[in-house]
């Protein structure tokens, strides 16, 4: 039984020293998924109403998968559910964005990746940062997200597509 | 181009977009952790709560329910007549003192834990 499991299997028996410990393992991870789904906009929040869900259904993990991987689609799960109260649009998202389109270069070459990941919809987003930003599968990330794998593969092409475009990634 | 060669190609920039989603390993932001630690022995202290009070409030239904149960059944019994002067051992008389001894000890004042 490897680390995430044991830990697991403690905090499902209300050990909360151990959740502690999953906690401090994988909230970077988390943080920065939600940070960049949400361009920080209430990011930490999230991420902590993720865990203490995490830690409200600690006894429904049955070990399948990655415990990131469970942590992932909870947290995707708390951002849609969030999005959607919020009633925000993808509209919305490219007003703030339309008028600096251009991927931008800093100084030292780096690119400006959030801003080329604000003009895909949120489960490109999603699925760019799971793959190409966490190095999940296709089908973990199709697993997070609640999505058949044909369904992710596609959404996977689009982001690629468009993130390349946009980030001058030469095809 | 072939099936093969797309595949390629897609694999290289999907290699490329990877580099550029990297970011440095950084330390536990202990904070955050520290707030959701909080935040979870809040719940658990709540939990705790919730489950002790559901498990007076089945004490007390089940209470009242039997005391309930008693006087249905003292009212199918019939008239009877209540016997002040056979002392104060009686059944009815002590079971009157009964019901306002629970009814005192459910009235009496809670004491305060500082919390």
């Amino acid at each position: 039984m490897d680390q995430d499991s044991e830990l697991a299997r403690r905090a499902a028996a209300g050990d909360a020293a151990a959740f502690t410990a999953l906690v401090r393992a994988h909230e970077g991870a988390v943080r920065r998924f939600l940070s960049r789904l949400t361009r920080g906009d209430g990011a930490d929040d999230l991420a902590q109403e993720t865990f203490l869900k995490a830690w409200r259904m600690a006894g429904t993990w049955r070990g399948e998968g990655s415990y990131r991987g469970w942590l992932m689609r909870i947290a995707w799960t708390q951002f849609l559910g969030a999005h959607r109260a919020r009633g925000r649009s993808d509209a919305r998202d490219q007003a703030v964005y339309e008028s600096d389109t251009p991927a931008r270069h800093d100084a030292e070459g780096a690119i400006d990746l959030d801003r080329a990941l604000a003009d895909l919809d949120e489960r490109e987003r999603a699925a760019a940062l799971l793959c190409f930003g966490e190095g999940c599968s296709h089908s973990e990330a199709a697993e997070i997200m609640g999505v058949p794998l044909g369904t992710l593969k596609s959404i996977v092409a689009r982001a690629r597509t468009a993130l390349a475009a946009r980030l001058e990634v030469v095809r | 181009m072939t099936e093969d060669g797309a595949n390629t190609e897609d694999r290289l920039i999907d290699e490329r977009l990877a580099a550029l989603f990297a970011t440095a390993q950084a330390l536990p932001d202990e904070a955050f952790v520290g707030r959701v630690e909080r935040a979870v022995l809040a719940e658990q202290r709540m939990a705790a709560v919730r489950k002790a009070l559901w498990r007076r409030f089945g004490i007390e239904a089940a209470g009242s329910i039997a005391v309930a149960a008693a006087f249905v059944l003292l009212g199918r019994l019939g008239p009877f007549t209540l016997e002040l002067g056979e002392g104060p051992f009686s059944p009815a008389v002590a079971a009157g003192l009964a019901l306002v001894l629970w009814l005192a000890v459910e009235m009496r004042p809670v004491p305060r834990t500082g919390r």
